[in-house]
């Protein structure tokens, strides 16, 4: 029992990361019909953003050494303008090309960022403590006890999945963005207006790739320039396995994707652990063999975005 | 209200409309009739700033509006309920009207009318929370109508109402129109394939075909349809003084 809540917490936090990037992925997706590959470098960037640019081995806290609340505002800040600054100098010039122009823009664009990174602040990796205390243990029962930050990772996905469904449900903007996901033509003529709509899109986009990267370097406290890449690739199989389109399906395939990693961890014999992500791969193979609509997309298809 | 001059649009090489002129006074309930690609809904697509021009304008109010964004020209109180209605399925109902209105400020009058809509289609108003997409055809189409109606356009565009509807469903879409037109002065360009029907409601009939206004007139001059036949089909229609298309 108190084993299998270890496991829980630990494939739920694990997901959370899938499910926040994989919820980034899938709101662009929606609106722009655009699979944004620049995803990862908006995590790196954001993490980043934390020192001082800089390409000396040893990192120095710039935003990293403020207090919490004006930390989050300007992290989210710097990667949201990241966002919207690729959103007027890429993705809005390549709007009316093919699906699969856009997607090599991105991927471009994604480069460009990662190369701008190394340029700044050097290629290797390098650690970073930022708010270290929060990875004492908390005991939850007996005999179980995990860090306080998984607690907060879980709950910080929980709390912005739940300000998304308000925001998409009961706002006018949510309300027009839903719109525009689904007939994009079909609302401009109604007046919705389209450019307003899709900044919208890229600015959340923005913001919840800004909370991976502040999650992931306080769990991991290592900066390195390729650490969205693995990110943003579990949170594609994530929203692919969810269903395309869906971002219900992209949460649950987020968690899915998580937990399964979680699982083969805990369960596969030591010496082949290593190679845990081929599993996590093998199993997702199946799942498209057997479900090529994705997990959920039958179900959720009336809930897209 | 709006005039259509010399009208050219392609979609790519194709040549879609070549030349297409009319125009529609206000108050008026015209209809554009022709046969399949004959080039009406580009026309209506073209008017709602969807499609541009190569040549030619479409002028509303006095005022060019061909190279305006769609939002704008929605912006202006020309809506339009496209052909397939394209209801947003993933919408409630509700959810549909309210985009319907995205243009609009006003709260308590957008609350107000959102009534009188569901007032008019009462089986709008039962299911408003229900997902759009599980309405029949017909109540789709009244959706689509009323959610044009949140906007309160001056000019509405209608492509083929009566697609895919029962006879009575399409009397009722008919009478609703006709009603829109007097309590709101509501200006109307119908688009059908027949023109029986829309003989009917009609003011003015413009005749469409292979991208050419072959035929405008009052239509209550055109009663008489032989005329209609030749400029929809090509040829004159020898036996009967009747409407048959
Ligand atoms: N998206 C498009 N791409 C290329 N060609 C198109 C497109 N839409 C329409 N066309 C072509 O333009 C011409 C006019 O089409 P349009 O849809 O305006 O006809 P229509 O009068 O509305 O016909 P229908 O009664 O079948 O709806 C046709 O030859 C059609 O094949
Ligand atoms: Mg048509």
């Amino acid at each position: 029992m108190a084993f299998a809540l270890q496991v829980l917490i630990d494939g739920l936090s694990l997901g959370s990361f899938y499910a926040l990037a994989a919820l980034g992925i899938g709101l662009l997706f929606g609106v722009l019909k655009l699979i944004n590959f620049a995803h990862g470098a908006f995590i790196t960037f954001g993490a980043y953003a934390l020192i001082l640019p800089s390409a000396a081995t040893e990192a120095t806290l710039g935003i990293g050494a403020l207090p919490a609340i004006p930390l989050v505002i300007l992290i989210v800040g710097v990667v949201v303008a990241l966002a919207l600054l690729s959103e007027f100098a890429v993705f809005r010039p390549l709007r009316d090309s093919s699906p699969a122009t856009l997607m090599v823009g991105s991927f471009a664009l994604g480069f460009v960022i990662q190369n701008l990174i190394i340029m700044i602040y050097g290629g290797r990796p390098k650690a970073v403590g930022l708010w270290s205390d929060l990875s004492a243990g908390v005991t939850l029962m007996e005999g179980v006890s995990v860090p306080k930050l998984q607690l907060i990772i879980i709950g910080v996905t929980i709390s912005l999945m739940l300000a998304l469904v308000f925001f998409l449900k009961k706002t006018r903007w949510g309300i027009h963005m839903r719109a525009a996901a689904e007939d994009f033509r079909m609302a401009r003529m109604l007046g919705v207006k389209a450019d307003l709509v899709i900044m919208l899109a890229v600015a959340i986009s923005g913001m919840l790739a800004a909370a991976v990267s502040l999650l992931y370097v306080v769990q991991t406290g290592i900066l390195d320039f390729r650490m969205g890449v693995p990110m943003m690739l579990f949170a594609f199989i994530a929203t692919v396995v969810g269903g395309m389109g869906s971002l219900v399906g992209a949460v649950a395939g987020g968690f899915a994707v998580g937990m399964l990693s979680i699982l083969l961890q805990t369960f596969l014999p030591s010496d082949i652990r290593a190679y845990r992500d081929v599993f996590v791969f093998l199993v997702v193979i199946v799942v498209l063999l057997m479900r090529p609509q994705g997990l959920f997309l039958s179900s959720a298809v009336r809930e897209r975005v | 209200m709006l005039e259509v001059r010399d009208l050219h649009v392609q979609y790519g090489r194709l040549v879609a409309l070549r030349g297409v002129s009319f125009s529609i006074a206000e108050g008026e309930i015209a209809c554009i009739v022709g046969p399949n690609g004959a080039g009406k809904s580009t026309t209506l697509l073209t008017v709602s700033g969807v499609l541009k021009p190569t040549r030619g304008e479409v002028i509303y109010d006095g005022k060019p509006i061909s190279g305006l964004s769609p939002e704008a020209i929605a912006g202006l109180g020309v809506t339009q309920v496209p052909e397939g209605r394209h209801i947003f399925t993933g919408l409630t109902i509700e959810e549909n009207l309210r985009v319907g209105a995205a243009l609009r400020r006003d709260r308590d009058e957008t609350r107000k009318d959102m009534e009188r809509i569901y007032e008019t289609f009462p089986i709008l108003g039962q299911r408003k929370t229900q997902a759009a997409g599980k309405l029949s055809g017909g109540e789709q189409q009244m959706l689509a109508i009323g959610r044009a109606l949140m906007s309160r356009p001056k000019l509405m565009t209608i492509d083929e109402p009566s697609l895919g509807l029962a006879p009575k469903i399409v009397d009722r879409v008919y009478e609703v129109l006709t009603e829109l037109r007097a309590s709101r002065g509501l200006t109307l360009l119908i688009v059908e394939q027949s023109s029986e029907r829309a003989l009917k409601a009609a003011d003015r009939l413009h005749v469409l075909r292979n991208g050419e206004m072959q035929l405008s007139g009052r239509a209550a001059d055109l009663k008489d349809g032989a005329e209609v036949h030749k400029a929809y089909f090509g040829f004159t229609k020898e036996h009967s003084g009747e409407v048959m298309i």
